[in-house]
């Protein structure tokens, strides 16, 4: 899952301070899971907008809705065609930056605005706790290290660690909320029983499936192009 | 601020047409969730309609039910059930007004007629729906009081003759013609009604009692059971002697005791019957209620003789019953007469069970067997085209609520009849429950002690027929209604396409409902309806039946809307307060708009705060409030579990948010009562409003 956080009020209040006709839109898939995106939050922040803008004096219409995902088409179509009907100034959505891009993409001269700061892919932990598990490297590397992954949850990315910063299983760079990732590999290869593994290096990894590739796309043959 | 009333129709879809068991074991299917979930907001009018609706007798129910509904409340799992008799007792006698302003003449639609012999609480249930249902209706009484075994039979420490007459007049006002004093048979033949009416129905009950084949029955000091209670309910005091023995073990025996004893508070006055203690057949508080009272009871003894002296009793001869029931469970009981006794006595009243006096029905086609009416049980139809009958005389003894439900069967079957010449079988309807609350939810449950009230003092109530029972004060009925789980109308999803399985829900139910099967799922059978799960969804894909998410919006901008805010006292503010805090209706009614503008303060009545959402938290500053209090319960206090923890931690969201919105955190409080909300809101609203608060700069 994506995770997103809220981004700051005021920073989202400054975006639409010049339109008057606006809409909050939340997407019903990860940022519905993870608090930050969802009815809730969308009515929440259309909220304290209206309260914000009347006490300023300025008062604001601000409309609200949710769709089931705002990466997909058909699911943003209702979107676009409110946002033309109503004569919409503005949209902010509580998706991740996939769906504020694939908006953007199709609102023709109307901007819009992240309500959210997005994250990581990551795993709810315990209620309330999301933490990061994989960074979308494009080759899966983590056959070899007992299905953890070093690229998304070292902090420095090392593909043979651990560092000399590791200390009783604690990651240097935040000791009380990081975990050494190589002190886990390590425990669970043994557990494993194949803890030799570790004696074979990882070699240097090819990034160009990585982002660094430039922008990445899929195909999948059985859907893809039907006329 | 009203709430939404849930309609019971569309709720039963939540449990595929389930009845609560409160509900499912009332005879007539009483809507018992409604009633008391209306009188928990303070709607006893409500209530007294829900109560209406399908049953005549509420003020007797009120006094004297056997209320199967309690003895199959589900919130016996987790400490005692509901007090539903109480709660019922509470309605009739504060809506007394009401009841009378609602009353309506039936208007007659119909040229058919229908005879009703017998006014108890069968024959006037009948004869009322009847009326109800266009025809004109005449009922046939040979007392000259209505309501048979209500007005004849059951002493007035239990049923005040003013409760009984409050549901008769009412009864009587839908327009029934009645013949009180008229004995059909004696008094007009049965074959002269048969003339004049185009139906009759037979509700005569079991107006005599059964005697003994034993020697000495017939001397002075023996007394029948119905004819004793008959005497003392018309205050024609029989003569007792100082030891009385009554010889029966069921309700109608402990009766006869009781008014015995109020005869004569010096006279011992003791029972013989041939059950042991387990198996008697009367209520287990009526048989202690009595033993209070110094009723002695002497458990497994038959009578053998009377013994007379001069012609009047002397004394009983007692044999030892050694069993009652056979392996069937049928009554053939057994005798040791190696064991036996004799106590002297100087009265004895026999209450070993009732038979109907169907002399009128000699010479008519009317078939009677062995004493009994044959009447076939599907379509109440006599032998005789035309005929039916209903109540005790064919179903028994029993409770007058089974009498009122037999009463509504036959208004159903009589019209049928009285329509199309037809018979009409009814169908054999099983009534579904919920079933038990599962032992796993009861467990995570708060316990709240049943409100019992206290019978008069043993030595006084024995004096005279006075009522033993005092009612529930409202503060007392309040209470009690808040005890009721509202079964079955929690928690749902709403917006099933809204649901992202996010598993919030899950977390967050304090008693281990909530579900997510793909998506959220709340067992109705199992949800406490505290809301939580509602408040926190972030897909706001669950609503609570009990009280919608919505209710609070739409109530917020319905009180608002109709307001001048320029008008209104400021700081304006708006409380949200917990239904469970308040002791009277002093503010659960509307709250007039001037009332609002002036004293500055609309208050909310949530039943448990906890169910409102970040969202609901805000709404009252979008709408112009200046203020929001938020009252819970005192420490606690809370119905549900882990309501303080979950409400906490959303205002303090909410008031960090308030801050970066520019409205200041302070503006919005969190208070626990100390006491009834009656007396700590007010103080609340009034110290809350007065603390001076600047406005934070906005940055
Ligand atoms: C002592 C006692 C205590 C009870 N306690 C309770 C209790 O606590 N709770 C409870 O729920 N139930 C109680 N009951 C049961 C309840 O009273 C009966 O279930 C109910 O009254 C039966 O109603 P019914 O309409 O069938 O008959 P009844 O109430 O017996 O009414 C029949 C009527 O028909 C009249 N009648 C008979 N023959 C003729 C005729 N030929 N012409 C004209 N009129 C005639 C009678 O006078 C009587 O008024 C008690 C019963 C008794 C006897
Ligand atoms: S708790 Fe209420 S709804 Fe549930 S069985 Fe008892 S009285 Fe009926
Ligand atoms: S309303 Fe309360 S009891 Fe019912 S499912 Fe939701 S959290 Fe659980």
């Amino acid at each position: 899952m994506i995770v997103a956080d809220p981004k700051p009020f005021l920073q989202v209040k400054g975006y639409v301070e010049d339109f008057e006709k606006v809409l909050v839109v939340g997407c019903g898939t990860c940022t519905t899971v993870c608090l930050s995106g969802g009815e809730a939050e969308v009515q929440i922040l259309a909220s304290g907008l209206r309260i914000a803008f009347g006490k300023d004096g300025r008062p604001k219409t601000i409309l609200e809705d949710c769709v089931q995902r705002q990466c997909d088409v058909e699911f943003v179509l209702p979107i676009l065609s409110r946002v033309e009907s109503e004569g919409i100034d503005a949209v902010v959505s509580l998706a991740c930056g996939v769906g504020v891009n694939f908006l953007a993409d199709r609102l023709g001269k109307t901007p819009i605005f992240p309500g959210l700061d997005t994250t990581f892919y990551g795993a709810g932990m315990q209620p309330g706790l999301w933490a990061e598990m994989c960074a979308g490297c494009g080759s899966c590397i983590i056959a070899c290290t007992g299905g953890i992954c070093p690229v998304a949850r070292c902090s420095k990315h090392l593909l043979n660690g651990p560092c000399g910063g590791s200390e009783k299983g604690r990651c240097e760079v935040d000791p009380a909320n990081i975990e050494c990732v190589w002190q886990l590999i390590y425990d669970r290869l043994k557990r494993l029983g194949r803890l030799d593994d570790l004696r074979n290096l990882l070699p240097a990894k090819d990034w160009s499936t990585a982002a660094d590739g430039g922008v990445r796309r899929t195909i999948r043959e059985q859907l893809y192009d039907i006329k | 601020m009203a709430m939404d009333k849930s309609s019971p129709a569309s709720l039963q879809v939540l449990t595929a047409g389930a009845l609560p068991t409160c509900s499912a074991a009332c005879p007539v299917h009483t809507d018992t969730r409604e009633y008391v979930q209306r009188i928990s907001r303070g709607d006893y009018e409500g209530a007294l309609d829900v109560l209406l609706e399908v049953n005549p007798f509420p003020s007797v129910c009120g006094r004297i039910c056997h209320h199967p509904c309690e003895s199959q409340c589900r919130r016996t799992a987790i400490d005692q059930a509901v007090s539903l008799r109480m709660l019922k007792r509470f309605v009739v006698e504060n809506t007394r007004e009401y009841r009378i302003a609602r009353r309506r003449k039936a208007v007659v639609k119909s040229d058919k007629t229908a005879a009703v012999i017998g006014a108890g609480p069968s024959g006037l249930t009948a004869a009322m729906d009847l009326a109800l249902r266009g025809y004109r209706v005449r009922v046939y009484e040979k007392d000259t009081r209505l309501g048979g075994m209500l007005a004849h039979a059951i002493p007035r420490y239990r049923l005040p003759a003013e409760a009984l007459a409050e549901d008769i007049e009412d009864i009587l006002a839908t327009g029934i013609e009645v013949h009180s004093g008229c004995c059909v048979g004696v008094d007009i033949s049965f074959e002269e009604l048969k003339k004049e009416n185009d139906a009759i129905l037979i509700a005569v009950g079991l107006s005599e009692s059964h005697s003994l084949p034993i020697p000495g029955t017939g001397s002075k000091g023996v007394f029948l059971g119905v004819t004793f209670l008959w005497d003392v309910a018309n205050g024609l005091y029989p003569q007792l002697g100082e030891r009385v023995l009554v010889i029966g073990g069921g309700n109608v025996a402990i009766d006869i005791a009781r008014a015995a004893k109020r005869l004569g508070p010096s006279k011992k006055v003791s029972m013989a019957c041939l059950e042991n203690r387990e198996e008697m057949p009367a209520w287990k508080w009526e048989i202690e209620e009595g033993e209070e009272e110094g009723i002695e009871i002497l458990n497994s003894w038959g009578p053998k003789a009377i013994v007379e002296k001069d012609g009047a009793v002397a004394g009983v001869a007692l044999r030892r019953c050694s069993s009652v029931f056979d392996d069937q469970h049928r009554f053939s009981p057994v005798y040791d007469e190696s064991v036996t006794t004799r106590i002297e006595v100087d009265s004895v009243i026999f209450a070993i069970g009732q038979k109907a006096n169907l002399d009128f029905l000699t010479h008519t086609p009317v078939a009677v067997s062995g004493g009994r009416l044959l009447c076939d049980r599907e379509s109440m139809a006599t032998s005789e085209r035309g005929v039916f009958a209903c109540g005790e005389v064919v179903s028994g003894p029993g409770s007058a609520i089974q009498a009122v439900a037999t009463g509504h069967e036959a208004a159903k079957v009589v019209s049928h009849y009285l329509e199309t010449g037809e018979i009409l079988k009814l169908p054999h309807r099983k009534i579904q429950s919920i079933g038990e609350l599962p032992a796993a939810t009861a467990a995570l449950a708060r316990r709240f002690e049943r409100i019992g009230v206290d019978l008069a003092d043993p030595a006084e109530r024995i004096k005279d027929f006075s009522p033993i029972e005092p009612g529930y004060s409202e503060e007392e009925a309040l209470s009690e209604s808040r005890r009721c789980l509202a079964c079955a109308t929690g928690a749902h999803l709403e917006f099933p396409n809204h649901c992202a399985g996010c598993l919030t829900c899950v977390r967050i139910c304090p008693f281990g409902v909530a579900q997510v099967r793909r998506m959220a799922f709340m067992p109705a059978r199992q949800c406490q309806t505290c809301g939580l799960c509602a408040a926190e969804c972030p897909a706001f894909a669950i609503d609570v039946w009990r009280f919608p998410t919505s209710a609070v919006k739409k109530a917020l901008r319905a009180i608002v809307s109709g307001l001048d805010l320029e008008k209104v006292a400021r700081p304006f503010l708006v409380s949200f307060c917990c239904l469970n805090g308040t002791t009277g209706r002093k503010y659960l009614r509307e709250q007039p708009g001037e009332e609002i503008r002036d004293s500055g303060v609309l208050r909310v009545i949530v039943p448990c705060v906890g169910r409102l959402s970040m969202v609901d938290l805000l709404r009252p500053f979008e709408l112009g409030a200046d203020r929001v209090a938020v009252i819970s319960c005192p420490e606690d206090g809370c119905y549900y579990p882990r309501v303080e923890e979950w409400l906490g931690r959303r205002i303090k969201r909410t008031r960090k948010y308030l801050d970066q919105i520019g409205v200041g955190a302070d503006k919005l409080q969190l208070f626990k009562m100390d006491g009834g909300g009656d007396e700590s809101w007010p103080r609340i609203w009034e110290e809350f409003r007065a603390v001076n608060m600047e406005t934070p700069v906005t940055n």
